[in-house]
């Protein structure tokens, strides 16, 4: 048996394990050692590894093989789903039970997602890769079902986006093995960009349409947010980390690899003037932007972070759609440092709903003092999705803004940029209608987190400030998978990049930051160190005093001054093309139910019999 | 093996049908099942033996094309197999009077015979006595329950049926009269001077009419509905799951040995487009579970007639694929929804009540859905690869409507399994719940969409060695020069005196 059978099997064991006892306390133990088991053994092993079964069924051969694009996505895969373990292994998972939902049944689905991830990740052939695609689809629909009425709700909401992209992938597949003859990934790379603009338009529209949903790209990007927000806590942590990089990572595959990016470039709408690349880049830049803004709207930290997801999800496709080194690098990074930071916040935000039991953002504020290990997090995870030093969610941006600054996008750094703000906007409202202000008084008791649930929170943040000094430790892993993908490589060091066009040294920026920080600290107790602890609800405003029955927090109509002048630009446009479709089915479905119940089949029978021979012999 | 055990397949049920009022009441109850049982071992037995050959037995002797012949290949026999199990899962083991219930048993063992008997004739003429006794028996089945509802969709399934079978016999006659013969292989060697044109098209035509209203062929399958909506769930299972499939399958015979033209495939692929379009768009709306298997079968056979529109043995094979998963999981469906009736909002937590129906439900409907590695997706795949593989864009849209109705078929499904497992209703919707006991499913249904389920997962996990039978079975019934060659090995003088 050798690695990648190894991590399967591990993979499907722990999904029979969870099934089993997946209720009991001995589980997370046993999980969290077999996730440890399965990153060791993942990072320790020799690419590309290679599966030891392989099918063949109907004449195609079926087999996995994980080469360092796929490892890479894996091993932030099963880190995610160690972090989600351990915090729904304590007293989250506890609560879960005594409020009545099924704990084995969650950890189930996680392990379930975890094992169809790998064998999607894994996938050598396409039928392999179709296989791990639709198990990856409705592992995440049994994760998201759960938790209540409402991620029941969303999570059905997600199936006619799933089977439609499904079945888009599967049209695809099929025209590719009628006009190539073959499904086979490698063989493929080599046949597939051979094929004539016509096909190769059909095949990237089908192919795309199908990872775009999944991605949650633009248009097809409404079923995500409540999908992952309703989920059950570590299961939304889980969905938002790194469910949706599935999409990223097929896209990754398809036009890299299978099409190569110069092929796309040549299906053009325009003649040289917009081509189908150009237009790639449009959706991952409007996808940046609209959903961000969304985000801003929200008021439930749930939704607030899950619209963030689709946002980011659009600097990652950017990146990889600019195919340079720089841009792809940054791509791919982003995808790492955005699934320790975002699980991070998620968690953050469940614990503080774990607590007080609600994520409204006006009904908290104040609870720095009560939990101020969950408000490190949050302000720590905030900072990294905001993409500022010294969290790792600015290297990946900064890697993206410098490659369309360098390869001459300005209209589409602007759009970066104007996410990016929004980004800012919005994750301070979420940290300071939470976490600052006034406290409530309903919420004066409350206690800082579990142990539980506050050391996967940390140990991701921390794992965001690490990667974000040092980021060399995570661009060894995305200069493999660009070399496995036929990327230009990065040439990197450990504090960021070398480059004659403009290093990037991390070391030395967080070094800068914290020296000013100290030279701050120096002149603050260099002058005393004067302070006067405050208690948080001695306040006053007006020249009144305030206490705490007087609501002072400012929380609702958060940004009233911005939204009034880009309020109207909301118009629920997506919204509306979704109910378009739905009121269209629900016509053609009234139509042909009108068929059944003719009330005169005899005579439709005589008529189409006349008909149809009308037919057969005019032919 | 002696090809005269293939007559012990029709013998043996109708025999035991008519001889059951007379068999003592203790060992009354153990024929019907035991004589099922046989017939499903001679099945399995004409499976293995016909892999490699297909078997030939001209009824008393007489020679085709004069006699009767009965024609088993692998496909046939594999059918006869299929025929005697499903029937013998959705036995009427009881919960009648039991007069009534010898009825039921009678006709059960006589449909059995009559699809049995469809599935090996070798001429045109047993085909129409077979079919008419399927009909007749299928009439009396639907009307069993009794209810004022079953009984007025019975009567329009009997006008539709008697107009249908009116309609085939018409073709039939028109095909006697150009050919002089009704033996299948005779008629494949004279087809290409005689029928081939347009009397002979329309022929055809008319016994797919015919025949389709059986196998729930767009334009003549308004009945289907209501006659699953109000039948017993196992009348709905059979009907829906076995008796369908054998009339599609003398569809897909006559066009792989008589028809084998263009303007016939097209027929086949244009209603196939359309059955799934209707059924899968009606069943969309559908408000209560057993019309929206009702309708999702018209859209699944509107599949198999898509696939047995492809020429070669890929389409054979992908027509097969899908008769014989919808086979297995429609009467499996329709069993579980026996307890089930009535508006959907009443199903609002049947998961707590029923947590292994509601799992057996929705494996299935995961399966029909084609979700890998179930074997519907390889049908699906066989299906879609097949019509991919065509230059014809008449087959690639064909291809579309697979997968949007694909789409809509996992969404209506889908929304079943969430009320299931969606919260009760309480305060003033609670009056709509069945509570307690009212819709959990009674063991014997459990049990048999269990055995059901069992197989669907057995062909799952074997779904790599079942592909060489397939191809096999396919290749043998796709190849209309062998089946002549077969039954007629003096081809070339008959041919040569027909000239």
């Amino acid at each position: 048996m050798n690695a990648l059978d190894l991590l399967l099997s591990l993979s499907a064991l722990m999904l029979l394990a969870a099934f089993l006892f997946g209720q009991t306390r001995v589980y997370p133990w046993l999980a969290g050692i077999l996730f440890t088991g399965q990153l060791v053994l993942l990072a320790g092993s020799d690419l590309p590894m290679a599966a030891g079964v392989g099918l063949e069924i109907f004449g195609q051969q079926v087999g996995w093989q994980l080469d360092g694009f796929g490892r890479y996505f894996a091993l932030i895969t099963i880190g995610a789903a160690l972090a989600s373990n351990v915090y729904m292994g304590g007293e989250w998972g506890e609560r879960y039970q005594a409020d009545g939902h099924s704990l084995r049944w969650l950890h189930a689905a996680l392990a379930g997602n975890v094992l169809a991830m790998l064998l999607l990740l894994s996938s050598k052939d396409l039928i392999a890769f179709f296989i791990g695609w639709e198990l990856t689809s409705w592992a995440g629909f049994l994760l998201m079902a759960q938790g209540g009425e409402r991620a029941l709700r969303a999570a059905l909401r997600y199936v006619p986006y799933a089977m439609g992209g499904a079945m888009a992938v599967l049209g695809g597949l099929v025209l590719t093995l009628s006009w190539t003859g073959t499904l086979d990934l490698l063989e493929l790379s080599r046949v597939m960009s051979t094929l004539g603009n016509g096909q190769l338009a059909l095949l990237l529209a089908l192919f795309a349409i199908g990872f775009s949903i999944k991605m949650g790209l633009l248009p097809f990007h409404l079923w995500q947010a409540p999908a992952y927000a309703e989920a059950a806590g570590p299961g939304t942590a889980f969905l938002g980390a790194i469910s949706a990089r599935m999409g990223l990572f097929a896209l990754g595959i398809l036009l890299v690899k299978l099409m190569t990016l110069s092929r796309v470039a040549d299906l053009a709408f325009i003649d040289g003037l917009f081509t189908a690349r150009d237009l790639l880049a449009w959706v991952a830049a409007l996808t940046i932007v609209l959903p961000t803004f969304t985000a801003l709207k929200q008021n439930d930290a749930r939704y607030l972070l899950a619209w963030h997801g689709i946002g980011q999800g659009g600097y990652m496709l950017l990146g990889i759609v600019m195919g340079d080194a720089t841009g792809s690098a940054g791509g791919l990074l982003h995808v790492f440092n955005y699934a320790t930071y975002q699980a991070a916040l998620v968690l953050a935000v469940f614990a503080v709903m774990h607590r007080t039991g609600t994520a409204d953002l006006n009904s908290l504020g104040g609870l720095v003092t009560r939990m101020p290990l969950t408000f490190l997090v949050m302000l720590l995870g905030i900072i990294g999705l905001a993409g500022l030093p010294p969290m790792n969610g600015f290297v990946s941006k900064w890697l993206v803004y410098r490659s369309l600054m360098v390869e001459g996008r300005p209209l589409l750094f602007l759009m970066t940029v104007i996410g990016t703000l929004g980004t800012i906007l919005s994750v301070y409202k979420l940290i300071h209608n939470t976490f600052l202000g006034q406290l409530r008084a309903e919420h004066e008791h409350i206690r800082e987190a579990p142990w539980s649930m506050t050391v996967p929170m940390l140990a991701l943040v921390i794992l965001a400030f690490v990667t974000g000094v040092a980021p060399g430790l995570a661009l060894s892993w995305v200069a493999e998978a660009q070399a496995a993908l036929g990327l230009p490589v990065l040439a990197y060091t450990l504090g960021g990049i070398e480059s004659p066009r403009g290093s990037l040294d991390m070391l030395w920026i967080v070094g800068v930051l914290f020296a000013g920080f100290g030279i701050g600290a120096l002149l603050f107790y260099g002058a005393g160190g004067r302070s006067k602890r405050v208690h948080q609800l001695d306040n006053y405003a007006g020249g009144h005093f305030l206490s705490a029955d007087v609501r002072y927090h400012y929380s609702d109509h958060f940004y009233a001054g911005l939204m009034h002048r880009i309020g109207p630009l909301y118009r629920g446009s997506f919204t509306w093309l979704e109910s378009a479709v739905a009121s269209a089915t629900d016509l053609a479905a009234s139509l042909m139910q009108a068929w059944y119940r003719q009330a005169v089949p005899a005579l439709t029978l005589l008529v189409a019999a006349v008909l149809g021979l009308g037919w057969m012999v005019w032919r | 093996m002696n090809p005269s055990f293939i007559a012990l397949v029709v013998a043996l049920p109708l025999l035991a049908a008519f001889l059951l009022p007379l068999v003592p009441k203790v060992l009354r109850r153990l024929v019907g099942p035991l004589v099922l049982l046989v017939v499903a071992a001679l099945g399995m037995a004409l499976w293995q033996a016909s892999l490699s050959e297909p078997l030939v037995l001209a009824v008393g002797g007489f020679r085709p094309p004069l006699g009767i012949v009965f024609y088993v290949d692998s496909v046939a026999a594999l059918f006869v197999l299929a025929v005697a199990l499903v029937t013998l899962l959705l036995w009427p083991w009881g919960g009648d009077a039991s007069e009534n219930l010898d009825r039921k048993q009678s006709l059960t063992l006589v449909l059995a015979a009559a699809c049995a008997g469809l599935t090996v004739s070798g001429d045109l003429f047993n085909v129409y006595v077979f079919y008419e006794l399927a009909a007749v028996t299928s009439y009396g089945l639907a009307a069993g329950s009794r209810t004022a509802a079953a009984q007025v969709a019975t009567f329009r399934y009997v006008i539709l049926g008697s107009l249908g079978s009116l309609l085939a016999l018409i073709g039939i006659t028109l095909i006697y009269f150009r050919s002089g013969t009704l033996n299948l292989a005779h008629l494949a060697d004279l087809a290409p001077q005689t029928l081939h044109d347009p009397l002979g098209l329309a022929a055809f035509f008319l016994i797919l009419l015919g025949l389709g209203v059986k196998a729930e062929l767009f334009l003549v399958n308004t009945w289907a509905p209501e006659v699953y909506a109000t039948a017993e769930a196992r009348v709905s299972a059979l009907l829906a799951g076995l008796v369908s499939k054998l009339a599609l399958l003398v569809v897909a015979r006559l066009l792989v040995l008589v028809f084998p033209l263009p303007e016939a495939r097209e027929a086949l692929l244009v209603l196939g487009m359309l059955g799934m379009i209707s059924g899968e768009f009606a069943a969309y709306r559908a408000r209560d579970i057993k019309r929206m298997l009702a309708w999702s079968s018209i859209g699944q056979l509107g599949a198999a007639f898509i696939a047995f529109a492809i020429p070669g043995p890929a389409g054979v094979a992908a027509g097969l694929a899908i008769a014989l998963h919808h086979l297995v999981v429609k009467p499996a469906l329709f069993l579980l929804a026996e307890r089930w009736g009535g508006s959907l909002a009443r199903l609002a937590g049947a998961a707590r009540r029923s947590p292994l129906g509601a799992a057996l439900f929705a494996l299935f409907a995961l399966s029909l859905i084609g979700v890998p590695p179930l074997p519907g997706f390889w049908a699906k795949y066989l299906l879609l690869s097949g019509l991919a593989a065509q230059p014809d864009n008449l087959y690639l849209l064909a291809g579309l409507v697979v997968l949007v109705t694909t789409v809509v078929e996992a969404v209506y499904l889908f929304r079943v399994v969430g009320v299931m497992y969606g919260r009760e209703a309480k305060g003033e919707d609670a009056g709509l719940t069945n509570t307690g006991s009212a819709n959990t499913q009674p063991a014997s249904a459990l049990a048999g969409s269990g055995v059901f389920a069992a197989l669907l997962l057995a062909a799952a996990l074997a779904a790599p060695l079942l592909a060489a039978p397939l191809g096999r079975m396919a290749t043998q019934m796709s190849d209309g020069a062998a089946y002549v060659a077969r039954v007629l090995p003096s081809t070339a003088t008959l041919s040569g005196a027909a000239q």
